[in-house]
């Protein structure tokens, strides 16, 4: 046995004697026990400390509260009120905060310096000053997997193809083990529960099942919600229909993000209905390629308009807008500067984790070429650099570093992004792609790592050319609502990798516009006509609507678009010719001159304008397009435009909104039925399979 | 969807509203604040820290909060001793912690006298190693909670949980070891 994989025994023969395995793992451990004498004495030796430490502990002699304290205590429970504690006897240290640990955060603010010490091979990072490390994320001892190795001395093709073989090996065989594991979970237990050897206090009656913590992330701890595990979703509230009179600008800012559809497909394929906020119905909508015809004319990107009736309203009409950006061949791509900035901490262990990633990570560096260049950075306990920038046509030591990578440690993804942006920065190849992929289960140590400082960090570095990618990885644990916002302020993109198809889509079909930005910044405007259109609704992007006057702002930040791209919005027009005008107006105007639009009788229903910048650009292009409705039914709309009526309504359903209408999953099925198109990659016919899916699990 | 339908257990029993709070602060108070205690190494800070999050306890809805209760009163105290002691950087008054926190100074049997002998010992090697190491071993062995419920607490994984329990189990176990054999 090697010495991390006698750890990880130990460690679990640990776990066994504290009673902390569940019933699978268990009764695997005493399969093993019944054999093995020295299994049974480390077990005994480790209960005999273990209740050694225990009872020296117990003696430990408590404080009480002061008793105006507690009698502040006392007061608040007689009331069950806010209240704040201004019986104290001493001053309250923690107004400021009191109104959410979002604001708590920021004062938690991470004070790290990066001393970058380079030698031929290595960098290491260190915090500055001990004294401000959180008591519970300083150094770890038991990290495998980030020390820095030098290279092996027979880099030969055999040498890379067994390197290849074993990632593939261990990523079937982390399956394998999944599946065992399943297969124990549904069997009826043979051997009695372990006792544990120490006593519990009271605690442990409570019960013990996974749920959403929300203080670790840093996000709202007083929030309302309780999810399954300690994976975390920002509140998302449906956009309303807006009046087009008081609102006649919707204003947005692009998203290419796909991370929520294979997050609820994990969810679905669990047998799980995703939790409501997990799901953002424009990533759904954008998880799909769509038939849009790329430009013809020189611009990044091509833009495409389709109204017809909404399905699951008959009386409204539904407008998608279409984008498409340019393609690249493959021999025209630009060479690439990539530093993957990988999680190693012991949660990345599962096969669907590190040994995923290390398969997909092999799957792209075959595509690349020798003008492309990769460097590997892990972060941990603490971090380094395991592979520095390397062109591709060393293709042996990058496979190398890639089967040598192992998990174990803590994470801190703070000094980890900090090392990698270095890497990036002095590899930098200018007119070329320089991009930071982050790989993480998400398990950031943000007790210690300011959100804020991250942010901006990554902003800056995105206005540096460093662009971020985020690959989030594995559940139970997943900060969704964290890794999307790094993504979004990194002018990169945010993929959850599920399964190794979906690594092949992202990492490998879809590299171009994975990595290759062609337009950045693209910010969308639509002007609604009233005479034409009387409320509208954007369907989805709620976390990326911007203020109308951040559309000629070229400081404000929006999404990007890579290479071959689609990009499709939709929204729900209520027209003026209906009389359920959605929304009560306020009471008129009295001192105000009545603004009546000139352009009331124009046969245009909207006007849509985007402005976008070159990847290096400052300044940004306006284009407009003025729009008129064709009056189509439903079933005379293209293939594309039903299937993502389709796609939204089935976002609608999972987040049960307000503005269904008469959605359901048996129309959905029709309509997305009908509208599958070529369908060459099996998207569309795998989504009818999710529908069924969750169509049995919330019994209709 | 999640189930939102847990009964509000409020005033199960005939118990009157208040009193699984009144239950939890009992039960709570001592090792919030020996929790506390070890943070931020000043007493007053660390009944300031306690305070406030029972506080905040009272303005939870219980049947968000009770079925994680040792958890979420943990992880509330400990941010609030990370703010704290951000805010304030206190420099530590050890004296002041290690007069209120000695073991228990009754008269023992002789029987016990062996066992205190390698109390004081655990408790000495534990004050050796790292800071993140021993809250964890504290969270398990003082306060009993869970691989899964310290995981939650401090935002570690679990497996990272189970690996500093173990290592620092072996360190613990291998000293004392050592201990024992040179002393006879």
């Amino acid at each position: 046995m090697q010495d991390h994989e006698r750890d990880n025994f130990e460690a679990k023969l640990t776990a066994y004697s504290l009673g902390e395995l569940d019933e699978a793992e268990r009764t695997a451990v005493e399969r093993h026990l019944a054999q093995s004498e020295s299994g049974r004495a480390f077990i005994a030796d480790v209960r005999a400390t273990a209740a050694t430490l225990a009872d020296a502990l117990r003696a430990e002699r408590a404080l009480v509260l002061m008793d105006p304290q507690r009698a502040a205590i006392d007061a608040a429970i007689e009331d069950k009120r806010p209240r704040q504690p201004s019986t104290s006897r001493r001053y309250n240290p923690f107004v400021p905060i009191s109104i959410g640990l979002a604001a708590g955060l920021a004062i938690v603010a991470l004070l790290y310096v990066v001393f970058v010490r380079q030698d031929t091979y290595h960098v290491t990072a260190a915090r500055s000053d001990g004294s401000f490390r959180n008591i519970g994320q300083a150094s770890v001892t038991s990290s495998t997997g980030n020390t820095s190795r030098p290279p092996p001395p027979n880099l030969t093709p055999e040498y890379a193809e067994a390197a290849r073989e074993r990632v593939r090996r261990e990523y079937a065989a982390g399956l394998a083990q999944q599946r065992n594991a399943a297969v124990y979970a549904d069997a009826p237990s043979a051997a009695p529960a372990a006792l544990p050897a120490v006593s519990r206090p009271e605690l442990s009656e409570l019960r013990r099942d996974g749920f959403g913590l929300q203080a670790n992330v840093g996000l709202s701890i007083e929030s309302q919600r309780v999810g399954h595990n300690t994976e975390s979703y920002d509140r998302i509230t449906d956009n309303p229909f807006l009046r087009s009179t008081d609102n006649p600008l919707s204003t947005f800012s692009i998203d290419v993000d796909t991370a929520s559809y294979s997050n609820l497909r994990r969810f679905l394929t669990q047998g799980r209905l995703p939790p409501k906020d997990a799901v953002r119905i424009e990533e759904l909508v954008n998880y799909f390629p769509y038939t849009y015809a790329p430009p013809t004319n020189g611009d990044p990107f091509a833009v495409h308009v389709e109204i017809a009736q909404c399905p699951w309203n008959l009386s409204h009409r539904l407008a998608r807008v279409g984008l498409k950006g340019r393609e690249i061949p493959e021999d025209q791509r630009p060479p690439t500067n990539l530093v993957f900035l990988i999680d190693v901490s012991g949660s990345m262990q599962p096969a669907n984790k590190l040994p995923l990633l290390k398969q997909a990570m092999n799957l792209l560096v075959e595509k690349l070429t020798e003008n492309d260049h990769v460097a590997i950075v892990v972060y941990a306990g603490n971090s380094g650099v395991r592979l520095p920038s390397t062109p591709c046509s060393e293709k042996v030591s990058i496979l190398h570093t890639i089967d040598s990578l192992r998990a174990g440690g803590s994470t801190n993804g703070g000094e980890g992004i900090q090392l990698a942006y270095s890497v990036a920065t002095e590899n930098f190849i200018k007119n070329g792609v320089n991009r930071v992929i982050l790989a993480t289960d998400g398990d950031f140590n943000v007790g210690v790592t300011n959100q804020g400082d991250l942010v901006r960090l990554i902003e800056d570095k995105a206005k540096s050319g460093v662009f971020l990618s985020v690959l989030g990885f594995g559940y139970g644990n997943l900060k969704d609502s964290t890794m999307e916002k790094l993504a979004d302020k990194g002018n990169g993109n945010y993929a959850y990798i599920d399964n190794l198809a979906e690594a092949r889509k992202v990492l490998v079909d879809q590299m171009g516009g994975t990595l290759f930005t062609i337009a950045k910044d693209v910010k969308i405007q639509v002007e609604f006509n009233p005479a034409r259109a009387a409320a509208y609704r954007l369907i989805g992007y709620e976390n990326r609507l911007l203020a109308k006057e951040d559309f000629n702002d070229d400081k404000k930040d929006a999404g990007e678009i890579g290479a071959g791209h689609t990009v499709t919005a939709l929204y729900e027009i209520v027209p003026a010719a209906t009389a359920d005008a959605k929304r009560p107006a306020v009471d008129p105007l009295k001192y105000q001159p009545s603004t009546r639009p000139a352009t009331s009788d124009s046969p245009e229903l909207l006007t849509l304008k985007l402005r976008y910048k070159a990847p290096d650009g400052d300044i940004s292009k306006l284009l407009t397009f003025p729009v008129t409705d064709p009056d189509r039914r439903f079933d005379k709309a293209t293939d594309d435009f039903r299937f993502a009526a389709a796609v939204a309504s089935f976002g609608m359903l999972l987040r049960d909104s307000p503005h269904k209408g008469n959605a359901n999953y048996d129309a959905v099925l029709e309509f997305a039925q009908g509208a599958l198109g070529d369908d060459p990659q099996n998207y569309r016919h795998e989504f009818l399979d999710l529908v069924k899916k969750a169509k049995s699990l919330s019994g209709h | 969807m999640i189930d939102r339908s847990k009964p509000n257990r409020t005033n199960h029993d005939g118990h009157a509203p208040g009193h699984w709070l009144r239950d939890a602060v009992d039960r709570f108070e001592r090792p919030l604040l020996l929790y506390a205690c070890r943070l931020l190494r000043d007493t007053d800070a660390a009944r300031d820290a306690v305070q406030e999050t029972f506080l905040r306890l009272c303005r939870q809805d219980p049947a968000n909060v009770e079925p994680r209760l040792a958890e979420w009163l943990f992880a509330v105290c400990r941010n609030l001793a990370i703010d704290l002691r951000r805010k304030e950087s206190r420099m530590s008054a050890v004296d002041e912690i290690l007069a209120e926190t000695q073991p228990a100074d009754s008269p023992q049997p002789l029987a016990e006298a062996e066992a205190r002998d390698s109390s004081s010992l655990a408790l000495h090697l534990l004050d050796r190693m790292p800071p993140n190491q021993q809250e964890v071993l504290r969270l398990k062995f003082q306060h009993g909670l869970s691989y899964k419920q310290i995981s939650a607490v401090t935002g570690l994984s679990v497996t990272n949980v189970g690996f500093l329990i173990h290592t620092g189990l072996k360190t613990l176990r291998r000293q004392m070891t050592a201990d024992a054999t040179a002393r006879t």
